[in-house]
């Protein structure tokens, strides 16, 4: 017994250094934290209960059978965030470079399974150089057997990946199955292929942080939804954001008590939207003022930036909130922002989180990028995820709500519950100038009459009213009412029961 | 008494006429430009005509408009404020052919002392000190040289039309004269459509006091003792008080006579300013009278008790003056405050944009005042003075009246443009200006290189860490306290199935009570450590703090020997930026924001940025990257919104320090960007003409 329990500690001695000192103090001197050093500011102070310490791999090539390191590159297990379950892996740069073997990926799919039985969120810490390449294809194995994985709890438990170092090759497909991606910036980066090969193959020079950096990531290509100074302020904010989410697709999001009214009136959105219907204003500030205390967790802030999506909560409750953005391409829908919508709205309908739409949209961007690029196909996936979700949709036009772009944005026809406009609300078909071009063709070299044809149309459709004689909006709103009127709405449709038919599942035009 | 009156005025004296107006019972009609039409003015007045577009002289300035304004109004006086068409004789005569009484001097008065060189003979001749000047104006730039050189530098180039800082130049030497001359001359042409321009001896070292004097159409004139406006900025008012800390109860008397004398000599009725350069002998000269309404008159009505809008109104109405000089006294001490949108950190550029939030703090009867015209949600435009708010405090002392002001500053909230709020609290607790030791070079010498942030080290920034661990452990008690989601499904499912809320806190979370406090300095000092070539690793940073929750509002929090117990305001709640707290029967107005995972902290007019991690994780923090901000030194960047009026090099050019590189128009100034050191230019990335955003890129140094 004796001899037992000195060998544990021995090995657990050695587990705990993973690499041993000196990659440590590499990793240190990088400014990235070990893999355990993470999950101490991760989770609650002495909530972690590790699963695995003690596994190891089981190869026996390239003389890897003389060098075992207790946890075999990655630390997994469950614990605590504010008190509510989560499980987490976290992967050790300092054994082996983080790299993946089977023994690796089983620990990975371990936690994932009992996440699924229990109904519990996992986050993934990735710090990995990539497959453990002596086991071969075992090590390929392991990662489809994590992709499964990913695949069949997505819409069960929220999935969260936080790159915390490399991750590269098939690596990057796990995390790009969950449901977030964060990175840290200049010390994380993701890419198919590295810089190496791709200077091979294409002969472009680039750096692995031009090539997948954070910055990349949350600007360029959109893969990632936020980026983070360091570790500490990733794991930080990582924490914050976790008290958003619901646990599991069976309940609804944690209530965080507030003392910020409801009710509560905010005179200042009465002028937010300018005089002249041309002039761009901020969304953000609708936004931060109605939502509890102003916070705000926004996703994507710098990708499509013409579209706005991130979660707030109010009266409590978690609502993830989508609104266009006047100030960038006139907040005008494209490829990238119906994506980037698309997929938060159906991460939103997956977790019973309540739906804020603002809607200031002019149209889909019009081009030849846009029509080669497929924003047919594009565009139809935010029309899709909107009219498919049937968690509680609440919106509010402020201002231009045009055309095909009016209908995608949480309308009424598509099963929108309480949808509100502002007095600045123009429902249309198109705008003023362009409609009056095409009703009244004959008329085009007489600017006299067309100014006249344009007012006329103006004072017609450039208003809510319109679509309020059709029941297509609920009420006309005055904008420092907004938040009253989107709390009660949202307290109203707390018991909301909808059901699409039953299928296999749509068909969605990915 | 009058029925109705207009106002031909906007922003906050518009609104501080309309109040007075309002009290006594008369109706009030506001003007305003298209830029101005959700002005709070216009939604203070009981009605509002639209004079014009955004430019003044295309509608503020516009007399004939606002006269049309007055006929289909019905409104019996006009209120011209200060600025635009309050010292404009022509205006007044305009009113008074039409039968409008203009609530002022008489054209007479303001002729007389409109023109700097004609007043100045004026005060002469009525027995008030002058200093010597060249009274007629300034033919030329060559004139201006020759002129200056015979009163001997240096000398102060004036706009004769000049006023409130505008039109005006001082010149040390021949090119400073010449390039003074040019540009005096197009402001005031631009500005006031009259581009005479004189020059006089400057007084260095001057303090600027003022005397307030109020007379009616009866031969009766008071004065309502002194102002000192000596803290100004490139000639323009930033802090205002009465009484003045310099002036004797003998020398406020001598002074408060010949300004009498000099409204005397022109019949003056209303209320004016004589304005004097007051030199350190105690010696006095006339400078010029503002026949109006001054910026500062509050620090006069709060010391005297009267209502200088309701005395003009009166005494336009033919009334007379109800109080005599021996009537009158000075009660306590009042300051005021300019609150401008400028950036201090930026060579206080003005600043426009929409007022995302504008939270003044709680007028006090007596103690704290605020006129203002911006309102939150407002949108403070191009056009017009970067003005836009006052904030006047008054206590029995000028100690207590300052230590009023600095809580009202610190409570003052403003975000979406900058404002001067930040300079304004370094002053009010600037050594110097404590002591009343006052010149109009006080900023000039006190600030030499401009406002930066390390211009106001806070006394006790440790409380200030203190306090944000506080937080730190609020936030963190609360997040603990969540309620678990209610399980999803039908409404009339959700009954039967309580098993998933039950397990919702698996474990639940007590806030941590230790914590550690980083903030910039700790990250500065990393900085240097690696700049310095060591292992930033061997230092320690950060503050401990342990942190106890006595009571929901009350938490006794231990740094080492320190311990501090702080009450928050119970109607506080997280989101709010306003934060008072008191800590030791002190109370403290602070504005505490989040930035990530940092808060940012600003009190006293410094700020502070602060990092609390729980103690367990907080020697993890010297691991983490010590980054260097992207080198910016090679970019001329934007300091503010404007027009790029003119770009005055070319590409590869080799500039000198000093040399002028581009000027930007923005809130009617005329800004010019100098080049900071030597160098060549690269590349020029905007056009004149280009409207340019803060931070834009113009040029580019090789």
């Amino acid at each position: 017994m004796q001899a037992i329990l000195e060998q544990l500690e021995a090995k657990r001695q050695q587990a705990l250094l993973g690499g041993g000192e000196k990659r440590i103090a590499a990793q240190h001197k990088k400014g990235k934290l070990t893999a355990r050093e993470r999950l101490t500011l991760l989770l609650d102070p002495g909530s972690f209960e590790e699963w695995d310490m003690f596994k190891e791999h089981r190869c026996t090539d390239f003389g890897m059978d003389a060098e075992h390191v207790p946890g075999d590159g990655v630390v997994t297990g469950y614990g605590t965030i504010h008190g509510r379950l989560v499980f987490v892996f976290s992967q050790d740069f300092t054994v082996y470079g983080g790299s993946l073997s089977e023994a690796h990926a089983e620990k990975i799919c371990k936690i994932m399974d009992q996440a699924m039985k229990v109904g519990a969120p996992v986050i993934g810490l990735n710090d990995s150089g990539g497959a453990r390449i002596q086991e071969g294809v075992a090590s390929l194995g392991g990662y489809a057997e994590v992709f499964q994985r990913n695949v069949l709890a997505s819409g069960v438990i929220p999935q969260i990946s936080l790159i915390m170092g490399p991750c590269a090759g098939g690596a990057v497909y796990s995390p790009a199955m969950t449901d977030f991606i964060f990175m840290v910036k200049d010390t994380s980066y993701m890419f198919v292929t590295g810089p190496d090969v791709v200077k091979t193959v294409t002969h472009e020079e680039v750096t692995a942080e031009e090539l997948g950096g954070a910055v990349t990531h949350t600007t360029k290509s959109g893969v990632a939804d936020a980026a983070f100074e360091n570790d500490i302020e990733a794991l930080l904010q990582l924490r914050r954001f976790f008290d958003f989410l619901p646990l599991n697709n069976r309940e609804k999001a944690p209530v965080r008590t507030t003392q910020d009214d409801p009710e509560r009136r905010d005179d200042s959105l009465d002028t937010l939207v300018p005089e002249n219907p041309n002039q761009p204003y901020d969304m953000k500030e609708l936004i931060v003022k109605v939502v509890d205390e102003g916070d705000f967790f926004e996703l994507q802030p710098d990708y499509a930036k013409n579209i706005i999506i991130g979660f707030g909560r109010i009266n409590g409750q978690t609502v993830g909130v989508v609104a266009n953005q006047p100030m960038v391409l006139a907040g005008c829908l494209d490829i990238k922002s119906s994506i980037k919508a698309a997929r938060f709205v159906r991460f939103c309908d997956a977790f019973h989180i309540p739906i804020v739409t603002f809607v200031d949209v002019p149209g889909f961007l019009p081009g030849t990028a846009q029509e080669y690029g497929g924003i047919i196909k594009h565009g139809a996936k935010l029309l899709f995820a909107y009219a498919e979700a049937t968690v509680p949709k609440v919106t509010v036009i402020t201002r231009k709500a045009y055309g095909g772009a009016y209908d995608v944005m949480a309308s009424k026809h598509l099963r929108g519950d309480v949808n509100l406009a502002w007095p600045t609300a123009e429902i249309a078909v198109m705008g003023p100038k362009g409609a009056v071009e095409i009703i009244f063709r004959s008329e085009k070299n007489d600017p006299e009459r067309i100014a006249a044809r344009e007012a006329e149309y103006k004072a017609k459709f450039a208003n809510p009213f319109v679509a309020a004689h059709r029941g297509f909006i609920d009420d006309v709103i005055m904008p420092h009412a907004t938040r009253a009127r989107i709390s009660r709405a949202l307290a109203m449709l707390e018991t909301k029961v909808l059901e699409n038919p039953w299928r296999k599942h749509n068909t969605m035009p990915l | 008494m009058f029925r109705k009156i207009l106002i031909a005025n906007r922003g906050e004296i518009a609104c501080r006429v309309i109040k007075t107006a309002r009290k006594m019972g008369i109706q009030t009609v506001a003007v305003y430009s298209e830029a101005d039409a959700r002005a709070l003015h216009v939604e203070m007045a009981d009605e509002a005509v639209c004079i014009g577009p955004a430019p003044a002289r295309d509608s503020y300035l516009r007399a004939e408009k606002i006269l049309e304004a007055c006929r289909k109004t019905g409104a019996e006086a006009v209120h011209p404020g200060y600025g635009f068409l309050s010292e404009n004789e022509a205006f007044a005569e305009l009113l008074e052919a039409n039968g409008i009484v203009f609530i002022g001097p008489k054209p007479a008065a303001i002729a007389a002392m409109g023109d700097k060189i004609a007043s100045k003979k004026l005060a002469q001749q009525a027995g008030v000190n002058t200093i010597p000047g060249y009274t007629d104006p300034v033919a030329s730039a060559d004139a201006a040289v020759a002129i200056a050189r015979e009163i001997g530098y240096p000398v102060m180039i004036k706009a004769s039309a000049g006023g409130g800082g505008k039109g005006l130049r001082v010149a040390r030497n021949d090119d400073e004269c010449r390039e003074g001359f040019e540009s005096c001359r197009n402001e005031a042409r631009n500005a006031f459509g009259d581009d005479r321009v004189f020059i006089e001896k400057f007084v260095e070292e001057p303090r600027h006091i003022e005397i307030q004097v109020l007379g009616d159409a009866h031969g009766n004139i008071v004065y309502l003792f002194e102002r000192e406006c000596s803290i100004q900025r490139r000639h323009q008012k930033v802090v205002e008080e009465a009484p003045s800390p310099f002036v004797t109860p003998e020398m406020r008397r001598a002074m408060g006579e010949q300004a009498v004398a000099l409204a005397r000599a022109v019949g003056y009725q209303s209320a004016g300013t004589v304005e004097f350069v007051v030199g350190k002998d105690r010696s006095f000269y006339f400078l010029e009278m503002n026949t109006r309404l001054q910026v500062e008159h509050p620090v006069t009505e709060m010391i005297t008790g009267l209502d200088l809008v309701e005395q003009m109104i009166r005494v336009a109405a033919g009334e007379p003056l109800s109080m005599r000089q021996e009537d009158l006294a000075i009660r306590g001490w009042a300051i005021e405050c300019r609150i401008n949108a400028e950036d201090p950190f930026r060579g206080f550029l003005p600043s426009t944009g929409r007022l995302v939030t504008f939270q003044p703090p709680e007028e006090v009867p007596g103690a704290v005042r605020v006129d203002t015209g911006v309102y939150e949600g407002g949108e403070i435009s191009m056009h017009y003075d970067s003005m836009i708010a006052k904030l006047i405090t008054h206590g029995a002392t000028r100690d207590e009246a300052i230590a009023r002001m600095q809580e009202a500053l610190d409570g003052f909230v403003i975000r979406g443009i900058a404002s001067n709020i930040p300079f304004q609290a370094a002053l009010m607790q600037h050594p110097r200006f404590r002591a009343g030791r006052l010149t109009t070079a006080f900023i000039a010498e006190e600030f030499p290189d401009g406002f930066s942030a390390d211009a106001v080290p806070h006394e006790d920034p440790l409380l200030l860490k203190l306090i944000c661990a506080a937080l730190t452990y609020r936030e963190e008690a609360r997040a603990g306290g969540m309620r678990p989601g209610r399980p999803a499904g039908a409404w009339y499912e959700v009954a039967a199935s309580q098993n998933a809320a039950a397990r919702g806190t698996l474990r639940p979370y007590a806030a941590p009570r230790q914590y550690v406090v980083f903030d910039e300095r700790d990250e500065a000092r990393r900085a240097e450590a690696v700049k310095a070539g060591e292992d930033p690793r061997a230092a320690t940073y950060g503050t401990s703090a342990e942190v106890e929750a006595l009571t929901p509002n009350r938490y006794a929090v231990r740094s080492g020997e320190r311990s501090v117990e702080i009450d928050f305001d119970p109607n506080w709640r997280f989101g709010l930026i306003r934060l008072t707290v008191t800590v030791a029967d002190e109370k403290l107005v602070l504005q505490v924001e989040r930035e990530g995972a940092w808060y940012r902290v600003h009190h006293r007019g410094s700020q502070l940025r602060a990092l609390v991690l729980p103690a367990h994780a907080a020697p993890l923090y010297a691991h983490m990257p010590v980054k260097e901000a992207p080198d910016l030194s090679k970019y001329l960047l934007s300091p503010m919104p404007g027009l790029l009026r003119e770009v005055a090099v070319a590409v590869g050019q080799a500039v000198k320090a000093g040399e002028r590189l581009v000027v930007i128009e923005a809130m009617k100034m005329e800004n010019i960007l100098r080049a900071e050191r030597d160098g060549v230019v690269k590349a020029i990335h905007a056009a004149p003409g280009a409207s340019l955003a803060v931070d834009e890129i113009i040029l580019e140094f090789e």
